[in-house]
């Protein structure tokens, strides 16, 4: 979990199964941004406009989630939109799994948490319980009547936890 | 010499009508969460976060900024960063 200390210095606690466990989740995030089935656009001259992004929204329904339309009623603003940003939110999104999964890297059960990184755990976090939610069809924001014996949910509910944590401690 | 796109003139420019940033409910996001996001990048304080996250809960979607496209398209790409289902569109 985290906590705030004294002066408002954040630091991570977690015994190893919860390292191994979001080790793994991260590292799975990665494997999805990397999806070489996003349609990118390999012009050379887009690329270094930044402007290489896909222009339509993935059919796949988590990275539908992560990357969604920026207008709901104009399919060519959407276009425009998603060309020239979804490469520099994935980006972002890279760089924030980057950190976490460097925090977890040689773990010794605890690490002191910069304010940057803890923007980086928010976001990485949120990122997961977005992904995992889709995949389970989170539909209802009350959670009592999730099944309790499905591993998924009780991932879920974990994220939901640790990031309640960080929330507590960066407030 | 080429014919005028018309469908891309900015016809805004001779009007007032802004644009404004939505962001949406959904079932995942916590609303402590969201809170943070409209009080850490918008600036606003507790009370008014807390309102217009209420807002998005209740009513479905709420207006959370207003302002030329560019920067609406900046406000959205930023909630797109934090997760939030954010989207623009010029007010009625």
């Amino acid at each position: 979990m985290f906590k705030s200390g004294i002066g408002g210095k954040l630091t991570l606690k977690l015994d190893p199964a919860e390292q191994a466990v979001l080790s793994q989740l991260f590292e799975q995030m990665a494997e999805l941004l990397d999806d070489p089935d996003s349609q990118t656009n390999s012009d050379p001259l887009a690329q270094l406009l930044n402007m290489g992004g896909s222009t339509h929204i993935s059919e796949d329904p988590a990275l539908a989630r992560l990357f969604p339309d920026g207008y709901s009623d104009d399919e060519h603003a959407s276009a425009d939109f998603r060309r020239f940003t979804e490469q520099d939110l994935r980006a972002q999104k890279v760089s924030a799994l980057a950190t976490v999964r460097g925090t977890l890297t040689n773990w010794n059960g605890k690490a002191s948490i910069t304010d940057q990184q803890a923007q980086d755990w928010l976001k990485a976090i949120n990122d997961l319980r977005l992904v995992l939610g889709t995949r389970l069809e989170i539909t209802d924001e009350a959670e009592t009547d999730f099944e309790a014996d499905d591993p998924g949910i009780h991932l879920y509910n974990y994220l939901t936890y640790l990031q309640g944590t960080l929330i507590d401690a960066l407030t | 010499m080429t014919a005028l796109p018309i469908e891309d003139v900015e016809l805004d420019v001779l009007t007032d009508r802004p644009w404004i940033t939505l962001v949406w409910n959904d079932p995942i996001n916590l609303m402590t969460y969201v809170t943070y996001v409209f009080q850490t990048y918008f600036g606003y304080d507790k009370p008014k976060a807390e309102l217009l996250m209420l807002d998005v809960h209740e009513k479905g979607r709420a207006v959370v900024s207003s302002g030329t496209r560019e920067e609406m398209e900046r406000d959205v790409a930023a909630m797109h960063s934090y997760g939030l289902w954010a989207t623009l569109q010029k007010d009625d």
